[in-house]
């Protein structure tokens, strides 16, 4: 009987003493998740739900909120004359920017594997630019591409060419802009550099045993391996294309000339020339915070979030056929 | 552990401090109880200019020893806003945008001053016609004009006599002739001196809105209901055409490189101050500008050239203003309309400040005081501003939003992009009324 | 990183010194092949380098330059005008901008590291329900364009009556940031269960072996999310732009910079010789940190 009776009384012990020690675990994963929670809903799960709440209203932040319906969107879709070229331009951003970035990297990254002097040199000079802080960045390449007195129009000029207008030019803005881009690539060319040395070597040498060139080795071997690091480049350069807002103020701001003497306001330099770098972002900060048009900005946010959405899940799901993961890693 | 905790909170408290160190230096009002010795006010106006304001400021301190007032200067219409809408306002602001005037009032952000006028016996017919449209929306009274801007036209003499002109343009075909006779190239074909530079966006006088040529072309932006009719009203194609024709004889292309190598507009190598700009439509301040930076510069002034239809308008041109008023969330009011009564109204203030920055004073009164040194060409500005043709751009509740469509048009327009001129302009008078609906809260037409 | 030459050494280091010896050299055809296609790589590179290199050099050349020379078509100052770099901070507040700079960066860095760290160590080494929609959360959150959340959070700050300082600008990372807590994540995912279990044996509580044997393993990780916050917030532009624009006591070097051209006369010189002034400290502590920093880009990309 007693040994019976000291048999329950153990059970019983352990799950009191299981369950208070889950109870520590879970206040302990409380107390250390507690920052991002605060995080988490204050600054990303409350300005959501604001943003949907606010897009139906008509806001200028000098009263209060008034309910107008759907009529933020109506103007949206059908009657603000900007909006059109704004999300044109960032398609054409997304779709040309990101795709030489990668292309322009991983060229890069495959020229750095195999040189074999100096090779540490030319890393550390393609890496640099990736470190400019981008408004630096950009003020420099207005300046190197003034049409007028920059140097790459001078030397254009030696040789015989009249230069475009680069940041003055519709039609050279945002191709200038890519190029300020494609230096900047020094992060995710490292990226791929990593990922190339990382390619086991006897894939390789397999694929020459059965005869495989240079270029089918790099399309059966490399491009396959590295596909992981492609996606995460691809995801990265849209999601930040989706974004594009300093480089493209900076832009227009300084290539417009304007001085802005303190006070003048009567002139509105974004998007210069003529709207060719008048991105979504752009469009939605001159709205919020240029008009203070705030129920307006909080509707264009909505559709951005949307798309924003949409795109980068409709790439992860496409990834799935041309994505190759080693088994590892995820 | 312990260590880690205590230097956590050593940080935390540190950059608590931080933060408040940052945060905007407050520029309310002294906290003291009604009789308030501490005020401020916020202007555009910066370097030598804002020198001039606190000139004027420190004569109305000594004869107001009651009240301090501080000033601070390089505000700009953003500021002015943000600091309304976090409720942390100084006590009198003025803006250089006087298109603004209708949001300002429309939404309350600055206090209606009707009674403060009334209550001081103010007739509001002391202000020139303009100003008074320009300081008010809809019978709404928000501010008070304070120093205006007038456009004018400024020509280089020297110039003129080496081609044998002898007086100023007095229309538009003449300014295009002259214009092409005092153009000088370069050996590769570019632009070495501009007899008149055509393009919108370039300097102030060159608004992309159109604004500095709307009265020399009698030009109206709106109709009675306040629809837009740059469509309907010729003078706008008109004008439109005129400008792209300069624009194509010198070369779009070449224009554009001219400008990108010219200087900044505010520093002391101003195209015109420097001898590459031969004649060019600016505001009165030039002036001043000129005097301080290049005083053997042999110029004259005189009213702009008007459209050939329209010879009488001669002596008409654009004007705005600096309008000055008390934002909503004030607590010293009546200091605030105080020093906003002085400035604006007294006409020894307004002549000494106009003698400092050479802005054209605001009061008829002050208009012929003795106190207002005596310069001929500024006198040529004064002129143009009392002249009843002279026009200001039309005060809307969305501010100069539409502005910034007609601007997104005439660059396309300047530039051969813009397509059929009328269709361009059909287009942009329908944008133009659903941007102010939009901005009314009107929803959608 | 080590040596580049990783994959090549496998087949030369390692193989016996006798199977060198049998082996033999490949044809002159192909070795020549080999060279061209050497040279032809380096070609490509310098001429890629240079062109790389180019902005760097021209910025340097303008700062160096009188302003007349700067808007005419020289391209090689003359004389070489030091003088500039001293002229910039009397044309401009540089100093106040880079204080404000060095508080929004070093405050905000260490809140990320502060509140980012806790939050990663949950969600890898702790098992507890819902730890992998936390998780999800967090990847969500990585994916959400910050521009989407700006208006609200704008006009709440705007009724904290924050607007117009650095508070809605350094707060915020000491509540999480999701690219921090996802990067130290993954690290912390790697540490060998052994050594907690070791600690645990030892009587530490969770919270003592986070402190102590996590942060010490986790260095690389840690310097490289330290490294990237600090960079990141220096080069900021969007979120200073909101809030300080109209208050320029606290504007940041970013703002500064771009606001430089207009403050008094527009000098391009001047501008160029400020713009190498805010490059060079992160270049600085580039050269000063290159392992740090390349091994962080790394962790990112490859085990991302």
């Amino acid at each position: 009987m007693a040994s019976s009776a000291a048999a329950t009384v153990q059970p019983l012990d352990r799950t009191r003493a299981r369950r208070k020690a889950a109870w520590r675990r879970r206040r302990l994963v409380l107390l250390l998740m507690s920052p991002w929670l605060v995080g988490f809903s204050v600054f990303f799960g409350y300005p959501l739900v604001m943003s949907v709440y606010l897009s139906f209203t008509h806001y200028d932040l000098l009263s209060s909120p008034k309910w107008i319906g759907t009529a933020n969107y109506r103007y949206l879709f059908t009657q603000d004359p900007q909006v059109g070229e704004a999300v044109k331009n960032t398609l054409w951003i997304i779709a040309v920017m990101v795709p030489l970035q990668v292309v322009f990297a991983f060229g890069v990254a495959s020229m750095l594997v195999r040189a074999r002097t100096g090779a540490g040199f030319f890393r550390t000079i393609f890496y640099l630019p990736a470190l400019a802080p981008p408004v630096a960045a950009t003020l420099a390449f207005v300046y190197i591409l003034n049409p007028a007195t920059g140097p790459v129009n001078i030397l254009l000029k030696h040789l015989g060419i009249d230069g475009p207008l680069w940041f003055q030019s519709p039609g050279w803005s945002k191709p200038s802009l890519v190029m300020l881009g494609v230096w900047g690539v020094g992060n995710i060319m490292i990226i791929f550099l990593a990922a190339i040395l990382d390619v086991p070597r006897h894939l390789y040498e397999s694929a020459e045993l059965d005869g495989a060139g240079p270029l089918q080795r790099l399309r059966w071997v490399t491009l396959p391996t590295i596909s992981p690091v492609i996606l995460f480049s691809v995801v990265i350069g849209v999601i930040a294309g989706l974004q594009y807002f300093t480089q493209a103020y900076v832009a227009a701001n300084v290539a417009s000339g304007q001085a802005s003497q303190a006070g003048d306001q009567t002139v509105n330099n974004l998007g210069y020339p003529e709207a060719s770098t008048l991105f979504y972002p752009v469009l939605l900060y001159q709205h919020g915070f240029r008009y203070f048009n705030m129920g307006y900005a909080s509707a264009m946010s909505v559709l951005l979030l949307v798309v924003a959405f949409t795109i980068t899940v409709l790439i992860i799901r496409n990834s799935r056929r041309w994505v190759h993961y080693a088994g590892a890693a995820k | 552990m312990r260590r880690v905790g205590i230097g956590l909170l050593v940080a935390l408290v540190l950059g608590a401090a931080l933060i408040a160190a940052t945060a905007r230096t407050s520029a309310t009002a002294g906290t003291s109880g009604a009789k308030a010795d501490n005020i401020t006010i916020w202007v555009g106006w910066s370097a030598a200019e804002l020198k001039a304001f606190k000139g004027v400021v420190a004569e109305y301190d000594s004869k107001h020893p009651e009240v301090t007032v501080k000033v601070v200067g390089g505000i700009n219409d953003d500021k002015i806003t943000a600091a309304i809408r976090s409720g942390k306002v100084p006590d009198v602001v003025s803006s250089f945008t006087s298109a603004n005037v209708g949001q300002y009032c429309n939404s309350g952000a600055w206090l209606d001053l009707k009674p403060f006028l009334s209550k001081d016996k103010i007739d509001v017919n002391m202000f020139p016609k303009t100003s008074q449209y320009y300081t008010q929306y809809k019978g709404k009274r928000c501010a008070l004009p304070l120093l205006a801007d007038v456009y004018g036209f400024y020509y280089n003499k020297k110039m003129f006599k080496a081609a044998g002109l002898t007086s100023p343009p007095k229309t538009m075909s003449q300014l295009s002739s002259y214009a092409k006779k005092l153009t000088k190239k370069n050996s590769d074909g570019s632009i070495k001196v501009a007899g008149y530079n055509p393009f919108l966006g370039f300097y102030a006088g060159n608004a992309p809105d159109l604004s500095a040529y709307a009265p020399l072309f009698a030009a109206k932006y709106v109709d009675g209901s306040g629809k837009s009719v740059l469509s309907k009203d010729p003078a706008w194609s008109k004008m439109l055409k005129w400008q792209k024709s300069l624009v194509d004889w010198y070369g779009y292309k070449k224009l554009q490189k001219f400008n990108a190598g010219a200087a900044d507009e505010f520093s002391a190598s101003h195209a015109f101050e420097i001898g590459k700009l031969a004649m060019m439509i600016d505001g009165e301040w030039r002036v001043a500008f000129i005097g301080r930076e290049h005083p053997s510069l042999d110029y004259g002034t005189a009213p702009a050239p008007v459209d050939d239809a329209h010879p009488e308008l001669y002596g008409a041109g654009y004007v705005n203003g600096t309008i000055i008023g008390i934002p909503k969330g004030v607590k010293h009011k009546d200091q605030a309309w105080a020093l906003v009564k002085y400035l604006t109204t007294d006409s020894h203030a307004l002549a000494i400040f106009s003698n400092g920055v050479r802005n054209v004073p605001t009061t008829k009164a002050s208009l012929t005081s003795s106190d207002i040194k005596p310069d001929a060409r500024f006198k040529t500005f004064l002129k143009i501003f009392t002249n009843s043709n002279s026009k200001t751009t039309p005060i809307t509740a969305a501010g100069n939003a539409y502005g910034s469509l007609i601007q997104a048009f005439t660059v396309k327009w300047q530039a051969g992009h813009a397509g059929d001129l009328a269709k361009g302009l059909q287009k942009l008078d329908k944008q133009i009324d659903a941007q102010l609906k939009q901005a009314q809260a009107g929803g959608v037409p | 990183m080590g040596s580049l030459r990783r994959g090549g050494q496998v087949s030369t280091a390692s193989v016996p010194v006798a199977a060198a010896l049998t082996r033999r050299k490949p044809p002159a055809s192909v070795r020549r092949r080999r060279f061209l296609l050497a040279v032809a790589n380096h070609s490509l590179l310098i001429v890629a380098g240079i062109a790389f290199l180019a902005p760097f050099v021209f910025i340097a050349l303008t700062a160096l330059m009188t302003n007349g020379q700067a808007l005419s078509e020289h391209l090689w100052p003359n004389p070489f005008r030091w003088q500039n770099f001293v002229d910039v901070f009397h044309q401009a507040p540089i100093l106040r901008w880079a204080l404000n700079t060095m508080i929004y960066a070093c405050l905000a860095t260490l809140g990320v590291l502060v509140s980012s760290v806790p939050v990663a160590y949950a969600l890898s080494r702790i098992r507890w329900r819902g730890r992998n929609v936390a998780f999800g959360l967090v990847l969500i959150a990585l994916m959400l364009p910050p521009v989407v959340s700006v208006v609200p959070l704008y006009v709440m700050w705007a009724k904290l009556g924050l607007v117009g300082g650095l508070g809605p600008l350094i707060i915020p990372n000491w509540f999480g940031d999701a690219f921090s807590i996802f990067l130290l994540r993954q690290f912390f995912m790697t540490i060998p269960e052994e050594y907690l279990d070791a600690a645990r044996v030892d009587g530490c509580g969770e919270l003592r072996i986070l402190a102590t044997v996590v942060l010490r393993l986790a260095k690389p990780a840690i310097a490289a999310v330290a490294l990237f916050s600090f960079l990141y917030t220096f080069n900021d532009f969007f979120l200073p732009l909101l809030y300080t624009r109209e208050n320029p006591s606290s504007w940041v070097l970013q703002i500064g910079l771009s606001e430089f051209r207009s403050l008094h006369q527009v000098q391009w010189n001047l501008t160029m010789a400020a713009t190498l002034l805010v490059m060079a400290p992160v270049i600085i502590v580039f050269f000063l940190a290159q392992r740090v920093f390349v091994e962080g880009v790394t962790l990112t990309g490859v085990k991302g």
